[in-house]
């Protein structure tokens, strides 16, 4: 049986496809934001505008379609993920 | 040092018999009581550390990124530490101070409840991770305590609830470490479990007082620390700031 995601998770690999080199400069679309982190429409909506709200992704307009980049912010609280992230595996659990 | 100088071998000090009864003396004197002095004391200062280094590094994490799971190991570490801290006050302050003779037991029984409390909340989490009515891990060890706890003494039953809390710890860190293979899940999961033992030894001493028990239970708990402590330490604390 798989695993559930921990939201923590969820919010780290959608900051990770963010991180990823893309394409398209604007940022990451929420089409493919959806397709890498593997969660659905209604759920990535309300993470992304928590995540904007917060600081960490930054939001811009390209092609008719709202992009997502990372910010400087969102690489620090990626880079404080994987540390944590690490530390948490030593006990045998997930952030 | 005239005869060393002179190049002639110095006489032996004492003959064997009496190089026996000294030794006899010296460890009467230097390891029997104050061995478990030490060591107790020993325990508690490297408990407290131990426990408020993790702590910190919890508190660190759960700023940084609001992980459920670190702000509960973060109030479990700082438990255990303010446990052995408690101990360690007291005992101090009882041996150069107060002097009563009588606060010892409740000083030991309060530490050790404190962390109890810590211990709770290191099974708690991975409780909620594996769901609890559904882990046959912890339902394997729930008959336990009915065996463990046949005294009415708060402490007898504070350091078998501890033990089952820490093994059923070490099992499902274990059971994480068979999963991912991260040498760190096996260092705490040996940690945990030693942890554990010393508690069993710690409670077991209690019938056989005078024995090498206690010691013993001290020392597994050290070594159950510093084996918590090793991967902790391995993680690269100096790149991650505090939250503005």
């Amino acid at each position: 049986m798989a695993a559930y995601r921990t939201h923590m998770k969820i919010i780290g690999e959608i900051l990770e496809t963010t991180q990823e080199d893309l394409q398209d400069g604007n940022g990451a679309s929420v089409t493919y934001l959806i397709r890498k982190a593997n969660i659905s429409h209604s759920r990535i909506s309300g993470i992304l505008s928590t995540l904007v709200s917060q600081g960490l992704l930054e939001q811009t307009a390209g092609g008719g379609a709202n992009k997502y980049k990372i910010s400087q912010s969102g690489r620090e609280f990626l880079r404080a993920y994987y540390a944590f992230t690490r530390f948490a595996d030593s006990f045998g659990l997930s952030i | 040092m005239q005869a060393a100088q002179r190049g002639r071998r110095p006489a032996p000090l004492t003959n064997g018999t009496r190089t026996i009864h000294q030794i006899e003396i010296i460890s009467r004197r230097y390891l029997d009581i104050p061995l478990e002095f030490l060591l107790e004391n020993i325990l508690n200062l490297i408990g407290f550390l131990v426990g408020l280094g993790i702590g910190i590094m919890s508190l660190v994490g759960y700023k940084n990124t609001g992980s459920p799971t670190l702000f509960r190991l973060t109030v479990a570490f700082f438990s255990i530490s303010a446990g052995f801290f408690v101990v360690w006050a007291g005992y101090t302050a009882e041996d150069l101070f107060l002097h009563a003779g009588d606060i010892e037991g409740w000083v030991q029984t309060l530490g050790i409840g404190i962390q109890t409390i810590g211990y709770f909340f290191i099974a708690f989490s991975h409780s909620i991770k594996s769901f609890f009515p559904k882990s046959a891990h912890f339902r394997a060890i729930i008959p336990l305590p009915l065996l463990l706890t046949s005294s009415v003494q708060l402490e007898h039953i504070f350091r078998s609830v501890s033990f089952i809390f820490l093994a059923y710890g070490a099992i499902e860190t274990m059971l994480s470490y068979f999963e991912n293979r991260n040498r760190g899940a096996a260092s705490v999961a040996a940690g945990l479990g030693l942890l554990a033992l010393g508690e069993f030894l710690g409670w077991y001493s209690f019938v056989f007082p005078e024995s090498l028990l206690y010691p013993a239970s001290m020392a597994c708990r050290i070594g159950g620390l510093i084996a918590l402590f090793i991967p902790v330490s391995r993680v690269p604390l100096t790149r991650v700031r505090f939250d503005r």
